[in-house]
């Protein structure tokens, strides 16, 4: 029989996948309690002090949004203005906003958004992306989607065109019907704003670029 | 069954397993057709079974049909290695029917309630609306008992019989498998931590546990179709885990490029992500390595014989390390850095690696499996291949390869029109479905998905009738 | 601070074709390499058929670069690149070398 080598010995290969596993977790587990803190949902008062989160407070609703480009970060990040109109108020209080919020969220995933639409990038591909549908010139008082609807802000826009999908066909594709309310349509579309508001790291590029949508014109 | 060969009952259920699984598959590729259908002709059942519905059914029935396939591969294997019947077979049993059950229920509501009221209960007993795991949460726990069920079972055999290497990491690799399924459960109104943790459970598994998984396969494979030598290929396995969950774990850094995760990711991301290929590099040298081996070992014994003792099992497993190789190593790469996510995030590219992936790494295998189980069920020595399973293999995967070019054609539009020129809004988004391009690929995709779900027919045709063929060794 | 920043400029909407192809490469031309010596070493092919292995693993080495600068990577990016495609030549001697002192124990 050869010399036992090391190299052919299945413990020490046996060691060798429990070391690297345990480590690679630990090290994953490391990152995650690293990671959730700055992803946590911000507060109203953080919003007031300008102090930027990852994920901002429900609040947010209140202010207006633009996405920009940052030199030092190298591609654009949502930045936080001053006070906007949300369903003609800028004066939801944490919680009216946070329950806005939840209603969105959940509905969401009630109504299985992410089946045709993405979310952050996730989702199906069969519609377009909803990450920064918020800030996209399609709803914007020069766009097309709110024409359609004779509404005259961004939001009733969205929320008309939740109830009624199939009454305003914008491609061959449509949406579908979901038996969307007043209320959970508002929820929604709170919940699409407040997503229009997470620090992506430049998710999506150059969003807007032709449409001048990226320095928030 | 008037010729039943298997002697254990594991084996036995196992077969229920894999009959469970094949049908369901058959319901994941119809569905599948649905969906592709309407990228076609959008009218095409609308606001009947939309393209939500149609996709939900799908991906769910994909997870369905590999868990199931898998846990029955489990069975199957357990009284091989381990020398003994299974224990708690009864409660398997038991489980079976209450997870075919729940499955069939399940099914049912998403495709005649589809959506509720943006409630609580909703998520409760209609869907949780997340892709891959939105089985409502009833179900989901019914899920986590079924599955503690089995990998009791498991553990009960490993630790009363021989616990080869491969029972050992199958044991491991099960309880990390079940456990992570817990990280989805939950709800929260913030999507970036929802996203989260939602990728704990699809990552870790897709991308670490069920590649383990394979591996442990593929193993139980060498050593039983070719005679393989256990120490080696044992020995393959623990090198194999070590660069899988070595690189995998990690890995889920290139999810975490765009969801509001710190920018640190990105690194971590890229660097792991860009070592995953390189176990599945490992995987395929291994089925050429073996294979080499035990034919050289036979041609210096003057027999120029066969060492495969079934044909289009093996044919399965080959085809597993090549579109493993190819759908979750080449189509993964090219675009898991972050500097090239930037623009194929959230496109027909994802979709295309989807595909190949999901087939070659997982569906390849777990079909050489219910080969595995045909031959054992007839108590064939050696099983030849017949014209079915030759035009089955060559269909199934020649379909599943098309689907995948012709996605990655309109991927590659939707990146350059509406990512690359048009930054992903609206209108970029809908000037890339218009292009000829894109809806030439959507065509493609279409003619190759039936030439896919046909081939499915002629699978199961030959997987019934192959056992009765003549031309096999007994 | 250029090399501080992981995404120095887009890319250019000529260039993902060539990208794509390029990153493609590196994987195909890789598993050619460790395939072709594994076969090889197991006498699944010739002896003259090992040059053919390392010539694909200079294409390799070379569609590595080709993928970086499309990218426009940063510095410490091309360093890791660079590391990698010596990984990718010592990995399956690394292998064959383990696999084969165990065959040899077992069988002898």
């Amino acid at each position: 029989m050869a010399k036992k080598s090391v190299w052919s010995d299945n413990r020490f290969w046996q060691r060798s996948a429990a070391w690297v596993t345990g480590f690679a977790s630990m090290l994953l587990i490391w990152l995650t309690f690293d990671t959730i803190p700055q992803i946590m949902l911000g507060t109203d008062a953080d919003l007031q002090n300008g102090v930027t989160k990852r994920v901002p407070g429900p609040t947010v609703i209140n202010y207006k949004i633009t996405y920009e480009m940052d030199k030092k970060r190298g591609h654009e990040i949502p930045v936080i203005g001053e006070k906007e109109m949300f369903f003609g108020r800028d004066d939801y209080s944490e919680e009216e906003a946070a329950e806005l919020l939840h209603l969105g969220k959940l509905g969401s995933q009630v109504k299985n958004c992410m089946n045709c639409h993405t979310l952050l990038g996730n989702g199906a591909y069969y519609a377009p992306d909803l990450t920064k549908a918020w800030l996209d010139p399609a709803w914007g008082p020069e766009g097309s989607m709110q024409a359609m609807t004779g509404k005259s802000s961004k939001e009733e826009a969205m929320a008309e065109f939740l109830q009624n999908p199939s009454q305003y066909p914008t491609h061959a594709r449509m949406m579908p019907n979901l038996g969307i309310t007043a209320a959970e349509a508002k929820g929604l579309v709170a919940f699409l704003k407040h997503l229009s508001s997470i620090d992506t790291n430049g998710f999506p590029r150059n969003f807007g670029k032709i449409q001048g949508a990226v320095h928030g014109k | 069954m008037a010729n039943n060969y298997l002697t254990t009952e594991s084996k036995k259920l196992a077969t229920w397993y894999f009959t469970f699984a094949a049908i369901i598959f058959g319901a994941q590729l119809l569905f599948g057709l649905v969906a592709a259908t309407q990228y076609v002709i959008p009218g095409f059942l609308f606001e009947i079974v939309d393209f939500s519905v149609a996709r939900m059914i799908h991906i769910n029935a994909l997870v369905v049909w590999m868990v199931f396939a898998m846990i029955g591969s489990v069975y199957w294997l357990l009284p091989d290695e381990t020398g003994i019947e299974t224990v708690g077979i009864g409660l398997g049993k038991l489980l079976f029917w209450v997870f075919a059950a729940a499955i069939v229920v399940v099914v049912l509501v998403y495709l005649l309630v589809q959506v509720g009221p943006a409630d609580e209960t909703s998520l409760w007993l209609i869907h949780e609306g997340r892709e891959y795991i939105e089985a409502p949460r009833w179900a989901d726990i019914g899920i986590v008992v079924v599955v503690l069920g089995f990998i009791y079972n498991l553990y009960a055999t490993g630790m009363k019989g021989n616990r080869s290497g491969i029972v050992t990491v199958l044991m491991a690799d099960m309880l990390a498998f079940a456990g992570i399924y817990l990280a989805g459960m939950g709800y929260t109104d913030n999507i970036s931590v929802d996203q989260f943790w939602w990728w704990w459970v699809i990552h870790l598994w897709v991308e670490a546990t069920w590649e383990v998984f394979v591996g442990s396969l593929a193993a139980y494979g060498l050593i039983t179709m070719i005679g393989a030598h256990r120490k080696v290929v044992e020995m393959w396995l623990w090198i194999e885990v070590a660069m899988l969950f070595g690189s995998g774990i990690l890995g889920m850094g290139h999810h975490y490029f765009w969801i509001g995760t710190p920018e640190y990711w990105w690194e971590i991301g890229a660097l792991f992500s860009a070592l995953e290929p390189l176990p599945l590099v490992a995987m395929f040298i291994h089925v050429l390595y073996d294979w080499g081996k035990m034919q050289g070992e036979e041609a210096a014994k003057g027999q120029d014989v066969s060492v495969i003792a079934n044909k289009p099992a093996f044919t399965w497993f080959v085809l597993n390390a090549i579109g493993n190789f190819l759908g979750a190593g080449v189509w993964g790469f090219f675009h898991t850095f972050p500097q090239v996510n930037l623009y194929t995030h959230g496109t027909q590219f994802t979709s295309a690696h989807g595909h190949l992936a999901f087939f070659g790494a997982y569906a390849t295998l777990l079909i050489g499996m219910f080969y595995l189980a045909v031959q054992g069920k007839n108590g064939i020595k050696v099983m030849n291949t017949t014209k079915k399973s030759i035009w089955a293999t060559s269909m199934i995967f020649g379909g599943v390869l098309g689907m995948t070019a012709a996605l990655t054609l309109s991927g590659y539009v939707e990146v350059l029109v509406s990512r690359a020129q048009m930054g992903a809004t609206w209108a970029g988004y809908f000037d890339s479905q218009a292009s000829v391009w894109f809806m030439q690929g959507m065509d493609w995709r279409l003619i190759m998905g039936v030439i896919t779900f046909l081939g499915f027919f002629v699978l199961v045709a030959d997987l019934l009738s192959i056992g009765k063929a003549t031309h096999h060794k007994r | 601070m250029v090399g501080e920043i992981l995404m120095t400029q887009d890319i250019l909407v000529d260039e993902f074709l060539p990208l794509f192809i390029a990153s493609t490469l590196v994987l195909v031309f890789g598993g050619f390499y460790v395939g072709i010596y594994t076969a090889v070493k197991v006498k699944l092919l010739k002896n003259w058929a090992m040059p053919f292995s390392y010539l694909f693993w200079i294409l390799t080495a070379y569609c590595l670069y080709l993928m970086g600068s499309y990218m426009h990577v940063n510095d410490f990016t091309a360093k890791a690149l660079v590391v990698a495609a010596i990984g990718i030549l010592i990995l399956p001697h690394a292998i064959y070398y383990m696999q084969d002192r165990v065959h040899e124990e077992n069988e002898h």
